[in-house]
């Protein structure tokens, strides 16, 4: 669906954004871009959408070069930026049914879009009266118009409430399921986690690690798993201990545990993607 | 697809109560303006006279004007305080001329005699020299020994600049190509304001990121522009009654002042930052581009530099078209260089905002 080699960009003041990144991304896959500010993913995800020329390394998008597309390939490829960009003069049925007039081939009933993420109450309403988590629903929706094969999303869950942003990864699991490709650009590992299928990170314009989350979890984080309890009833100060996970059924001590205390919390202790990324980078995510 | 992002830009323009009152305002008050303007030419300079010897030869020779011209230039009073008293009251006269009794026997003994003239404030002090030297005529018409029997005046015209000889133009005819180009330039304002919210509210790369080319974006905000400020001007020229007059030569030059002006909002659009330096740069601009005009409005204030002014061949070939039946053959040149200057500056301003996608 999508294959990057050595891609490497300079920007025309010199600065070198993209410095050979390698990657490929299969058909109905959601693959993460994960990086700090700065480190590359605007650029690479600009390239990509083709609003920045003049790349060096090889891209195939829907297997043909990017170079040799001309002007369909935004009829196949669908964007949304990170910052909310409507009309704010126009209401929210006016703008996407404007985007919808644009593309030649089928598209999605605004109404039915907007159902999709909520907002069907508030179609009739400008978009200056929008809170920032409605206007990045109506990008979000908006990328989906013209059922593209291909998503570019750019922190799509971002300044949404949590019941919101749940709705947004169902529909982009939805989007997988109905066979499409997901190009997800963020700094939300949380969200990685849960919905993409690989994830690459990237530093300095270079991919340090590409891997599905789980993979990830399970070489770096540690075969242990760690029990809080309270040795009686009374309020006496939570207590902890650490077992191997292999051989668990056999250690008397946590079974012990198990028998004669509150238990508090059992958890495995793989490690998280923040953690993996701080661990395999040396930087963090912010 | 250039279609439907001009129709979106339009209605996003009348949605914007700001422009949308500006530009009904702006039209109404131009053409109030318009209205209010006298449309004809006052030629009478009025010369009031109080002639107290009614023997003199002044006197039959004005006498005989009036009768053959009545209304004319000469009002001849009773007395010196009638005279002053419509001086001061009537406003129709520039100067009084008042002629003592004895002026005819002290003229002919050669003796100094006092002439007093009253003048209108204001009158410049070339035109009451011109008056002091009618007065010593007149005094030598008196005396045959003098200047009258000696002097021959041989009056020639010359024409300078266009032979306005019975056709003099009226203030609401300068005025005129002054208001059109004003209704063109101030859509500069509005143009740059709606291009630079699109570049920075990530509306226009929304767009160039769906199937709508960079090209079409920018040639469908420069005909959004045109049609706003051709719009204006076309019910402005119509309501004006003047659309008669080479109607296909006064289009072309509206569509090429258009273009120029649409070039200086995208230039404007690209340097500013916000609607706040939209609206400061724009003024740094359309001043001086409204410099030209006033050259037409009072042509003796124009000098060779108002011609560096791109909106020069605008608003002359406006003025040529508009108020001298000038044809195609008068204005080539004029339109040449507006067609070489609106490129240049659509070219400039396509670049400068090209720089912030």
């Amino acid at each position: 669906m999508l294959s990057v080699e050595s891609l490497a960009y300079t920007y025309p003041e010199g600065t070198e954004a993209v410095r050979g990144v390698d990657f490929a991304i299969e058909q109905g896959e959601i693959f993460g871009f994960l990086g700090p500010s700065g480190a590359g993913k605007s650029t690479t995800q600009k390239v990509l959408i083709r609003l920045l020329r003049g790349f060096q390394g090889q891209i195939t998008v829907l297997g043909k070069p990017l170079n040799e597309w001309d002007d369909s390939y935004y009829e196949q490829v669908g964007v949304a930026f990170e910052l909310p960009n409507h009309y704010q003069k126009l209401t929210a049925r006016e703008n996407l049914s404007l985007f919808r007039t644009l593309y030649s081939g089928d598209t999605r009933d605004p109404a039915e879009l907007l159902e999709m993420v909520g907002l069907a109450e508030d179609a009739n309403t400008r978009l200056s009266q929008f809170s920032k988590g409605m206007q990045m629903r109506l990008n979000f929706v908006r990328a989906l118009i013209h059922q593209p094969d291909l998503l570019f999303l750019d922190e799509p869950t971002t300044g949404l409430d949590p019941v919101n942003g749940q709705k947004i990864k169902e529909i982009l699991r939805q989007q997988k399921e109905e066979g499409r490709t997901i190009f997800l650009t963020t700094h939300d590992m949380t969200v990685a986690d849960q919905i993409c299928d690989r994830v690459a990170f990237i530093v300095d314009g270079k991919i340090t690690l590409i891997d599905s989350p789980r993979n990830l979890r399970l070489q770096h984080g540690q075969r242990r798993v760690r029990v809080e309890y309270h040795k009686d009833e009374t309020s006496s100060p939570a207590q902890h201990a650490e077992f191997p996970l292999d051989g668990l059924a056999d250690s008397d001590q946590f079974l012990n545990i198990l028998r004669t205390n509150r238990i508090e919390t059992i958890h495995t202790q793989e490690a998280t993607l923040e953690d993996i990324f701080i661990q395999t980078t040396g930087r963090s995510l912010t | 697809m250039i279609g439907t992002l001009v129709v979106n830009d339009i209605k996003l323009f009348f949605r914007n109560r700001f422009f949308a009152i500006v530009t009904a305002i702006g039209v109404v008050f131009y053409l109030i303006i318009y209205f209010l303007l006298p449309n004809q030419v006052d030629e009478n300079l009025g010369m009031a006279f109080f002639i107290e010897d009614r023997e003199i030869p002044l006197y039959q020779r004005l006498i005989d004007e009036n009768d053959e011209n009545p209304g004319g230039d000469y009002t001849i009073f009773d007395s010196e305080a009638e005279m002053l008293t419509a001086l001061e009251e009537s406003g129709d006269f520039f100067v009084g001329l008042s002629l003592p009794a004895d002026l005819s026997a002290a003229a002919a003994r050669g003796e100094q005699v006092e002439l007093n003239a009253y003048y209108a404030p204001g009158v410049p002090a070339e035109a009451k020299q011109i008056f002091h030297d009618v007065l010593v005529l007149v005094a030598n018409t008196i005396n045959p020994e003098t200047l009258a029997s000696l002097a021959r005046f041989n009056d020639t015209g010359i024409v300078l600049g266009n032979d306005m000889t019975g056709a003099p133009l009226s203030m609401r005819d300068r005025f005129a190509p002054l208001l059109l180009m004003m209704i063109v330039i101030i859509e500069v304002f509005g143009l740059a304001t709606l291009l630079n919210r699109d570049v920075d509210n990530g509306t226009a790369r929304a767009l160039v990121t769906g199937p709508l080319r960079l090209h079409q974006f920018f040639v469908g905000k420069a005909l959004m522009g045109m049609v706003l400020a051709f719009g204006q001007v076309l019910l402005l020229s119509a309501v004006m009654g003047i659309l008669g007059t080479a109607p296909l030569l006064l289009l072309t030059t509206l569509l090429l002042g258009s273009l120029l002006m649409v070039g200086l909002g995208f230039f404007i659009a690209a340097i500013s930052k916000d609607n706040t330096s939209v609206m400061g740069w724009a003024i740094v601009f359309i001043i001086p581009m409204v410099f030209p005009g006033f050259s037409v409005v009072l042509p003796g204030l124009s000098t060779g530099w108002i011609e560096l002014i791109p909106s020069y061949f605008f608003v002359d070939s406006l003025h040529r078209i508009i108020n001298f039946g000038a044809g195609r053959a008068d204005v080539a040149g004029n339109l040449a260089l507006l067609l070489l200057v609106g490129a240049g500056s659509m070219a400039v301003g396509t670049a400068a905002i090209l720089r912030k996608f």
